[in-house]
């Protein structure tokens, strides 16, 4: 049975799914039904230390790097519009293949291009994150940022993180001003 | 007070615990466009299920009365007064449009506000410009709407395509089918007392079946200023769908005063409506009740003056029918006063186009000379694929004054009723 959080609230994501080794996060919004340029928006996943920064750069899972180097997330790739029901975009993550030192993947969606096209996450609808278990297909966690969203570019969706031997999904539903760019500095990303 | 950035969302009882709320909103362009401003009650799928949550010109109030246009209102151009207690339950929201009607696009606004007072205090404010927009004709400017609570966004985003495309958006198609008539023209002006002169003996062509009024009247322009003009497109209906000219009047006397029942001795002025015709053919014709020729609605021209109404009182006023609008290279639309005023300064006048498309133009006579009483109102000129109307205002003593300045080149004779 499906959780649904609101902004800051958390689940456990072994308790809810006893054994479970795959998940899925789908993230999704509509497509603009109204005339100008299409929304793109593209979903991250940062690995992180205990330290909320990545090791190397390579822990930066985007459109241009879909998979990490030790197999744990593979991105599914872009969709440049969001068109259709349900995710547009997902990311896999193996909890078994996910090394000791990370502590926190951190799951962003950021609005491409936002700035010249003048658009913000409050002008998308209907935007979610969930987390479903890849193996049986079920969902476990869904939160829906709509009413959290505003002038944003950037957001931190939710959270998957380790806590006392559990892994927890938390939603997040931060923004961040500017695109992916100043979101991965943050993060401790080598940005050029 | 709150401002709001295009695409920021507040929860409303963080902006104020009322229920009743003013929605303003103002919008000045760079030129002439006209805006139109409505508010939408929509279901929780954002669809138009019941067309009587429409708010616009033609629809003043939702059934309840929790909806109401209020025009212009404390500086704005537009607003309406909401009482959300009073919603069914079946509106989850309610959005605020701005629609140009005729020529122009949103980049063009030079400055503008979507805002909510309550009780006359401003409580959020959504200012926009141009440079929000590019080529929109039809803009959502916000949303007051139910998640869990009230809550209000401002959106700024909307349709090249203008209102229709914005109909289409909220699911407009029934709207076609069953919304609301327009209501009647300009309110008539009360009874007077003394009985008007009989009518002349003059037995009008047989009367055609009056058009049905469209079913749903979206489009509306008036024009403002003299010279102004609006194209109406003759491909739609071939040319042969009727074009309505309704002449309306308020008597008053010259202090302003509505004439009342009371007031009796006096007459109510009373207005002739006529036009001086030029067909593609080159034949020339007058169509005036003091001319006693009231056109001909199945045979040529093709033009018909419906009646003689004495004294404005009429709800209907008098009406003028275009059959066959092609048939036209030009036509002076004009109105006179028979009797009851000197000029028309004392007589509020006005002029509704409808045409084949069910848009109105409105066309009032703002400024009238003194001790005139021929009004040029409107010229109406076929351009081949489209009928352009252009508002005249020019005032005259009499027709043939008219004719010279417009060179139709009639023979005049003094006429009576």
């Amino acid at each position: 049975m499906t959780v649904s959080l609101s902004k800051g609230g958390n689940v456990s994501l072994s308790k809810s799914e006893p054994g479970l080794r795959k998940v899925l996060i789908g993230l999704g919004w509509d497509t603009r039904s109204t005339d100008g340029q299409d929304f793109d928006l593209d979903a991250s996943l940062f690995l992180l230390n205990n330290t909320g920064r990545v090791r190397t750069d390579s822990d930066f899972i985007f459109y241009n790097n879909l998979r990490s180097a030790d197999g744990a997330v593979e991105h599914t790739g872009d969709n440049l519009t969001g068109e259709g029901d349900g995710d547009d975009e997902a990311i896999k993550v193996n909890f078994e293949l996910v090394p000791a030192d990370v502590e926190k993947l951190a799951v962003t969606v950021t609005i491409h291009d936002a700035e010249t096209r003048r658009q913000s996450f409050g002008q998308v609808d209907n935007a979610f994150i969930r987390v479903v278990n890849d193996e049986t297909g079920s969902e476990i966690v869904r939160y829906d940022l709509s009413e959290d969203a505003s002038t944003e570019t950037a957001m931190i969706f939710g959270e998957v993180y380790r806590h006392g031997g559990e892994w927890k999904f938390r939603a997040v539903g931060q923004g961040y001003a500017g695109g992916l760019g100043p979101l991965s500095r943050s993060f401790g990303v080598n940005v050029g | 007070m709150r401002t709001f950035q295009r695409g920021e969302k507040a929860k409303l009882s963080d902006l104020t615990p009322a229920t009743e709320l003013v929605a303003g909103v103002t919008i000045a362009g760079a030129g002439s466009e006209v805006f139109d401003v409505s508010c939408f009650g929509v279901d929780a799928s954002g669809k138009l299920s019941d067309d009587r949550y429409f708010i616009f010109f033609n629809q003043r109030t939702s059934p309840e009365g929790a909806i109401t246009g209020l025009g212009p209102t404390n500086g704005d151009d537009e607003a309406f007064r909401v009482e959300l207690s009073q919603l069914p339950a079946s509106i989850a929201k309610l959005v605020f449009t701005a629609t140009i009607d005729g020529a122009g696009a949103m980049s063009s606004v030079r400055t503008g506000h979507l805002r909510l007072t309550v009780a006359g205090k401003e409580v959020a404010r959504f200012g926009f410009s141009g440079s929000d927009f590019s080529a929109e004709k039809a803009v959502i400017l916000g949303e007051v709407y139910r998640k869990d609570v009230w809550r209000f966004a401002a959106v700024g985003q909307g349709f090249n395509g203008g209102l229709p495309a914005l109909l289409t958006h909220f699911g407009g198609e029934a709207l076609e089918a069953s919304a609301p008539p327009p209501p009647p023209p300009a309110p008539a002006a009360p009874l007077p007392v003394s009985a008007p002169p009989p009518p002349p003996v003059a037995p009008p062509a047989p009367a055609p079946a009056v058009p049905p009024p469209p079913s749903v009247n979206l489009s509306k322009v008036t024009l403002e200023k003299k010279g102004a003009s609006r194209s109406v497109d003759l491909r739609k209906g071939g040319g042969t769908q009727t074009m309505h000219f309704n002449l309306n009047w308020s008597a008053q006397v010259a202090g302003g005063r509505k004439r009342g029942f009371l007031s009796s001795g006096t007459q109510a002025p009373d207005l002739d409506l006529g036009c001086m015709l030029e067909m593609t053919d080159g034949q020339k014709t007058v169509i005036q009740p003091l001319g006693d020729y009231y056109g001909d609605a199945q045979n040529y021209p093709f033009v018909w003056l419906d009646k003689d109404d004495r004294s404005g009182h009429d709800a209907d006023g008098e009406n003028l029918f275009v059959y066959r609008p092609d048939l036209i290279r030009r036509m002076l639309v004009f109105a006179l006063i028979y009797d009851g005023a000197p000029d028309f300064k004392s007589v509020g006048t006005s002029l509704t186009i409808r045409d084949q498309d069910g848009n109105e133009t409105f066309v009032k006579l703002d400024n009238p000379d003194a001790g005139r009483s021929f009004a040029a109102i409107c010229m109406i000129t076929n351009t081949g694929s489209a009928v352009e109307i252009r508002k005249e205002e020019q005032y005259f003593k009499g027709a043939q004054e008219c004719d010279q300045r417009y060179q139709f080149g009639f023979r005049w004779s003094a006429g009576s009723k």
